[in-house]
């Protein structure tokens, strides 16, 4: 899996959502979330556009790749 | 409720007629037709007007059958659809897991072949891979995001490459051993069914493992 930096915990606060909120936002379960934050796991592009739409930040700036 | 009610009685109330009208045939075949279609029967069967009802019983109980089969069926593809439609995996219960002890009587086939003069018993070990539904069951109702979906896929590939690899063994091993063709047939059997119940096995034991790993962020 490629290895990134992920900001959505800091994106995800600055909205006041909770992983659970986010999660039901998107369709996902929120351990998908919590892997996510921990950038353990490497998103679809659909779910990468839903969450920066959700969270309202760009993809590049919560998905930082090397 | 009323809608699941009424799913119900119609299956029930045309096995109660069936049983109903299988009865009274029976009993009109055993008073007026001096039991010819209950008792066995040989070869020399010829048709006569008095066997009617016992035939007809027979036919609808026969089409009882095949429509019952047919909602069964219909209702289980539905349900799938729904459940696709909801994105979840479907309602089970861990318990339905216990149908993996049906696997032990896959050991009858290693009776001494004169008493049972068969070796389909070996296919039982086939139920080995219900022990999955302990997993499934512990699953059921979950969200089918696209990572479970990933996970899935991963179970799967897992669990068909050690049974593909389990199975060239099996064929190689069975061109090099010279032995019997009793004794062929019988590994043959033996290996393809645990093979088959170790995949259906761990397809869910497997998605159940890498689901776990994820929910713990190992």
């Amino acid at each position: 899996m490629a290895e990134f930096t992920c900001n959505l915990k800091f994106f995800r606060q600055r909205k006041d959502l909770t992983q659970e909120q986010l999660a039901e936002l998107v369709g996902v379960r929120r351990e998908t979330i919590m892997r996510l934050e921990k950038a353990q796991y490497n998103p679809s592009l659909k779910l990468a556009v839903d969450i920066s739409r959700a969270v309202g930040a760009a993809i590049d700036e919560i998905f930082i790749f090397p | 409720m009323k809608n699941k009610k009424s799913r119900w009685l119609v299956p029930l109330l045309s096995i109660g007629v069936c049983v109903l009208v299988s009865l009274l045939a029976a009993w009109s075949d055993l008073t007026y037709n001096s039991g010819r279609l209950v008792y066995p029967m040989d070869s020399s069967y010829s048709f006569q007007p008095s066997d009617i009802p016992m035939l007809l019983a027979l036919t609808l109980d026969a089409f009882c059958a095949l429509t019952l089969l047919t909602l069964i069926l219909r209702e289980a593809i539905f349900r799938r659809r729904r459940e696709a439609e909801r994105r979840r995996t479907r309602q089970l219960n861990p318990r339905l897991g216990f149908l993996g002890l049906f696997g032990f009587c896959g050991f009858l086939g290693f009776l001494p072949i004169s008493e049972l003069s068969t070796y389909t018993p070996f296919v039982f070990f086939l139920f080995f891979g219900f022990f999955g539904f302990f997993y499934e069951g512990r699953m059921s109702n979950t969200l089918m995001d696209e990572r479970f979906q990933e996970n899935v896929r991963r179970a799967k590939l897992d669990a068909y490459k050690l049974g593909i690899e389990i199975v060239l063994l099996l064929v190689i091993a069975n061109g090099l051993i010279d032995c019997s063709p009793e004794l062929r047939a019988s590994v043959m059997l033996v290996v393809l069914s645990l093979t088959m119940g170790l995949v259906l096995f761990l397809q869910e034991y497997l998605l159940y493992r890498y689901d776990q790993q994820d929910a713990e962020g190992v």
